[in-house]
C-alpha cells in the first residue's frame, strides 16, 4: 500500500509555515480569556452601577418628598386644602368622576385655585420642582374608596405629564400599600414601569394634622432615564477601555512570549535545517546547535543543550563510523585479492595437460565463504608419475585459508622431492606439527599414479573415502585406510595402500562439503546421493561427471546457504595402449571466437598427424571445423561470446575420428536447414548452407542432439 | 592466406596461397572490393591454396555474379581437394575452371 506522501517543512510556504504559530495561537487565547473576562466584569460593573444610580435616584427623591413635607407642615395647614379637594371629590358622582381631564371636570375645582393656602403650597413645589433634578413633585391624597388618587397640587400641571387640581389616577391598593402604611423609618419609594412616564421613581411622605391622621401625601417622580442614558455612556466608556487594555496587555504578553519562547524555538529549528543542509552536503563537523545562545533558563534552554550535545555525539559517531567503513573496505579489497591469490593456486587451466593422452583431469572448487579452506593438486612429478591431492583445512576463512597454503605448498614440495605418500604424509604432519600454536588440523588424501602401468600409491590423513570406477563396473567407495589428521598429533606415521587403475578407470575425489551439503531441512546430501550422482555420469568426461555432481548437490540445497567448500577432482585414467586399441578421447574448451578457429585446428591436427591421417581427409576435416566451430564463434552466443569445447576421440579398428562441438549457445540444429540446391546457374544460386552442407557431403556421419542445455553437434571420419 | 597480385591493363590476376576459409576470408573480400573496378578479366589462381571452406565459396559466387557483369572471371590450377569441393557444392557449373 502506498504510503500518503506528508510534506515536509521545507515544501511548505511560509504562510502555511506559520499558519499554527504560537504566538497566533496564544493570541487568540489570550483575547478570548480577556473578553470572557471584561464582559463578566462589565455584567457585574452594570449591576453595580444600575444599583448605585438607582439608590441614588430613589435617595434624592425621598429627601425632597421629605424636605418639602417638612416645610410645607412647618408653614401651613394642608389638611384644609387637601380637605376641600376632597370634599369636592367625594360630592361628585361616579359619572361626574369619569369626565376627569374636561374643562368642565376642572373648573368645579377652579375656585379653589384661588386661596392663599393653595398659593403658597403652589409657590412651594415650585421652588423645589425648579431648583432639583425632579420630575415632578406634588401633593396628592389617596382616595381609599374609589382607590383613586387624587391630585391637589401640581407645579408641572401646565406641562404634558403634569396634572390639575382634582384630576385622579386609578392605582392598585398595592401600589400605595407601604406609603399608606410607612412608620417613618427608612426610605419608602416605589420603581415602577408605567407606559406614561418611563422607568419612575417614586417616594412618598405623608402630610398629617394634628390630630396625626394623615390628609394628604407628598410625592417626588424621579425619572430613570438618567439612569439608562448613565449606564449607556458607562458601558461605551467601559467597552472602549476595556478593548485598550486588552489589545494592549495581549501585544505585550505576545512580545513577551515571542522573545522568550517562540524565537528560541525558531532559532532551534533554523539550527536543525541548517545541520540538515550541511550533513547532506557531506560536511562532518558542524557547530549549529553549539552555537544556538539561549538563556531562557526553562525546557528550552534545555532542549538546546541537549541538542548541542546530540550534534557533539553524533560528528563523534560518525568519524568513528568513517573510519571503520574504511577498515571494512580495505579488509573487503584484502580478502578479494586473496581469494584471488587462492584461486590462482590451484591449478586451474584445463585440460591441464594437453600433451599427455594417458589421462584426462578435471577439479573445481567453490569456496563457500571469501576465502576458503579446501584444496585440490595434481602435478607431474616426473614424465612417469602424476600426484593428486585432496585436502580439507580445519575453520574457515582467512586463517583456515593461510595454513591450507603451507599444506599445499609442503605437501607439493615433498611429493616433488620424489618420496612416496605416506613418507610424504611423514613429512608434512612432523613439519606442520612443529610449529601449530593455533590447532589447526588439515586431512590429506594423497595418491601417486604410475602413468604407464596404473598403478595408484596412495595415503589417507584422515580424509574421505575416494570413490573409484574401474572400466567394468560403476563407482565405487574405497574405504582405504585413515590415518591420523595431518597437524593434530606429531607422532602420527601414516601407511599407504596401493590400486590399480585398469584404462578406462575414473577415481573422484572430493571434500566434506559434498556429502555434508544440507537442504532447507538440515538433511545432508549424503555419500549415497553423490554415489548416485556419479553413477549417472560415469561415461561422461571427468568434466560432465563433476558438473553432475555440481548439479545434484545445488538441486539438492535449493534455497539453503552453503557452509562449506564445494571441492572435486575427477580423474579418467586413459593409459598408455590406448591409442593402440580402444578410444582415446582429448578436448579443449576455449572461447567461442573467429580467432580460435586456428588454435581448435591444430589442436585436431596434432590429434590427426600422429594417427598419420591422410592429407585429403585431414583438409576435409579442417574445412568441417571452420564451418562448425565458426558457426558457433558467429551465432551460439551473439552478441555475446561463450564457451566452445571442442572433443577428439580416436577409435580403432576401424580407425575414425569424431570430433564432438559442444556449446552452450541458443539451440539450433544445422542439419535442419534447407539443402541447396547445387544445379543452379550462378544468378540463382543463394548464399548460405554451403558450409553444413559441405561437412555433410565430406564427413561420413553427421549428427546433432539437444541435451541439458548444451548443442552437441558430432561428426565422424572414417580413415 | 597470401594473395599476389598482377595487374596487365583490364585483367588481374590474384594467386591465393594458404587457406582461404572463415578467418582468411574478410582479407580476400576486401581485396576484390577494392581493385575489381574497370577490370574485364579476373583470374584467380589456386595453385597454392590449401582449402576452401564456404566462407571463400561465398566470396567466390559474389565475385561470379559481378563478373558476369563487367566481363569474365577464370579460376586456374585448382587442386584435387579444392576441385572435389567445387564438384559436391555444383560450383564446378557456375565457375570457368581451366
Amino acid at each position: 500500500m502506498p504510503r500518503k506522501h506528508i510534506k515536509s517543512i521545507r515544501e511548505m510556504t511560509k504562510w502555511e509555515r506559520s499558519r499554527n504559530s504560537m504566538a497566533g495561537r496564544s493570541f487568540r487565547v489570550t483575547m478570548m480569556g480577556q473578553a470572557i473576562l471584561g464582559i463578566v466584569a462589565l455584567i457585574i460593573g452594570m449591576g453595580l452601577y444600575s444599583y448605585a444610580l438607582m439608590g441614588q435616584c430613589i435617595g434624592e427623591a425621598f429627601t425632597l418628598a421629605r424636605s418639602s413635607a417638612a416645610i410645607i407642615s412647618d408653614t401651613m395647614e394642608p389638611e384644609k386644602l387637601a380637605g376641600a379637594v376632597m370634599t369636592l371629590y367625594h360630592d361628585m358622582s361616579p359619572e361626574e368622576l369619569e369626565t376627569v381631564g374636561t374643562d368642565a371636570y376642572r373648573a368645579r375645582f377652579s375656585y379653589l385655585e384661588n386661596r392663599e393656602d393653595y398659593q403658597f403650597l403652589m409657590a412651594i413645589l415650585q421652588e423645589f420642582y425648579r431648583s432639583s433634578d425632579v420630575d415632578d413633585i406634588y401633593v396628592a391624597m389617596y382616595d381609599r374608596d374609589t382607590s383613586a388618587v387624587v391630585y391637589i397640587a401640581d407645579p408641572a400641571e401646565e406641562e404634558e405629564t403634569g396634572c390639575s387640581m382634582g384630576d385622579w389616577d386609578r392605582v392598585s391598593v398595592k401600589e400605595v400599600e407601604k406609603f399608606l402604611t410607612w412608620d417613618g423609618e427608612g426610605r419608602v419609594y416605589n420603581v415602577s414601569n408605567t407606559p406614561q412616564y418611563g422607568w419612575l421613581c417614586t417616594s412618598g411622605v405623608p402630610l398629617t394634622d394634628a390630630a396625626g391622621e394623615t390628609v394628604c401625601f407628598v410625592m417626588a417622580d424621579i425619572a430613570m432615564r438618567d439612569v439608562v442614558h448613565g449606564l449607556a455612556s458607562f458601558l461605551l466608556q467601559y467597552v472602549i477601555a476595556l478593548v485598550i487594555v486588552i489589545f494592549l496587555l495581549t501585544y505585550i504578553l505576545i512580545a513577551r512570549m515571542k522573545k522568550t519562547l517562540v524565537q528560541p524555538i525558531n532559532d532551534i529549528a533554523e539550527a536543525a535545517q541548517n545541520y540538515a543542509r550541511d550533513k547532506k552536503a557531506g560536511l562532518s563537523a558542524t557547530d549549529h546547535f553549539s552555537a544556538l545562545n539561549i538563556h531562557s533558563g526553562d525546557e528550552i534552554e534545555n532542549l538546546s543543550l541537549i541538542m548541542a550535545d546530540m550534534e557533539r555525539d553524533l560528528t563523534d559517531f560518525e568519524s568513528n563510523l568513517t573510519r571503520v567503513t574504511a577498515e571494512k573496505e580495505r579488509i573487503g579489497t584484502e580478502l578479494a585479492l586473496a581469494t584471488r591469490i587462492q584461486a590462482h593456486m590451484l591449478p586451474n587451466i584445463f585440460p591441464a595437460f594437453p600433451e599427455r593422452t594417458e589421462f584426462d583431469i578435471y577439479a573445481s572448487m567453490t569456496p563457500a565463504k571469501e576465502v576458503g579452506g579446501d584444496f585440490y593438486d595434481f602435478f607431474l612429478i616426473d614424465d612417469d608419475r602424476l600426484a593428486l591431492v585432496m585436502a580439507d583445512v580445519s575453520g574457515k576463512g582467512v586463517p583456515a585459508a593461510l595454513f591450507m597454503m603451507a599444506s599445499k605448498i609442503l605437501v607439493k614440495n615433498y611429493a616433488m622431492s620424489g618420496l612416496s605418500p605416506s613418507k610424504v604424509l611423514n613429512a608434512v604432519n612432523a613439519q606442520i606439527c612443529a610449529n601449530n600454536r593455533e590447532e589447526m588440523f588439515v586431512t590429506v588424501w594423497l595418491g601417486i599414479l604410475d602413468i604407464a602401468s596404473g598403478k595408484l600409491t596412495a595415503a589417507n590423513a584422515g580424509h574421505e573415502y575416494p570413490v573409484l570406477k574401474q572400466p567394468d563396473g560403476s563407482f565405487e567407495l574405497v574405504k582405504d585406510r585413515h590415518g591420523f589428521v595431518i597437524g593434530g598429533l606429531a607422532e602420527a606415521r601414516y601407511s599407504e595402500y596401493e590400486l590399480q587403475m585398469a584404462p578406462g578407470a575414473k577415481l573422484f575425489l572430493y571434500t566434506d562439503g559434498v556429502a555434508e551439503a544440507t537442504d532447507e531441512s538440515e538433511e545432508l546430501f549424503g555419500t549415497q546421493r553423490m554415489l548416485e550422482a556419479l553413477r549417472s555420469a560415469e561415461d561422461g568426461t571427468p568434466k560432465e561427471i563433476l558438473q553432475t555432481v555440481d548439479a545434484a548437490v545445488e538441486a539438492f540445497v535449493g534455497e539453503a546457504l552453503q557452509f562449506d567448500d564445494l571441492t572435486m577432482l575427477c580423474i579418467h585414467y586413459i593409459g598408455k595402449n590406448a591409442t593402440e586399441g580402444g578410444t582415446s578421447v582429448k578436448e579443449m574448451t576455449v572461447e567461442a571466437t573467429v580467432e580460435n578457429i586456428e588454435a581448435v585446428t591444430e589442436f585436431v591436427n596434432a590429434e590427426l598427424e600422429a594417427l598419420n591421417c591422410p592429407l585429403k581427409a585431414q583438409m576435409q576435416i579442417d574445412v568441417a571445423i571452420d564451418e562448425l566451430f565458426g558457426n558457433i564463434a558467429h551465432y551460439a552466443y551473439h552478441p555475446e561470446t561463450g564457451p566452445a569445447t571442442v572433443r577428439v576421440e580416436v577409435e580403432q579398428e576401424p580407425l575414425a575420428v569424431i570430433i564432438t562441438f559442444i556449446d552452450n549457445g541458443m539451440p539450433y540444429d544445422p542439419l535442419a536447414t534447407e539443402e541447396p540446391d547445387v544445379t543452379l546457374s550462378a544468378e540463382e544460386r543463394k548464399i548460405g548452407g554451403l558450409g553444413v552442407f559441405l561437412v555433410k557431403k565430406t564427413m561420413d556421419d553427421v549428427s546433432y542432439e539437444y541435451k541439458n542445455g548444451q548443442n552437441i553437434l558430432r561428426i565422424r571420419k572414417n580413415m | 592466406m597470401t594473395i599476389t597480385k598482377t595487374v596487365d591493363d583490364k585483367s588481374l590476376t590474384l594467386a591465393l596461397e594458404g587457406r582461404l576459409d572463415t578467418a582468411t576470408a574478410p582479407e580476400l573480400d576486401a581485396e576484390l572490393q577494392s581493385s575489381l573496378d574497370g577490370v574485364e578479366t579476373l583470374i584467380l589462381d589456386l595453385e597454392k591454396l590449401q582449402y576452401m571452406s564456404s566462407a571463400g565459396l561465398r566470396i567466390l559466387l559474389l565475385t561470379q555474379k559481378r563478373m558476369m557483369k563487367q566481363g569474365q572471371m577464370k579460376v586456374l590450377h585448382v587442386g584435387e581437394t579444392i576441385m572435389e569441393i567445387f564438384e559436391v557444392t555444383g560450383f564446378s557449373e557456375i565457375l570457368t575452371i581451366e
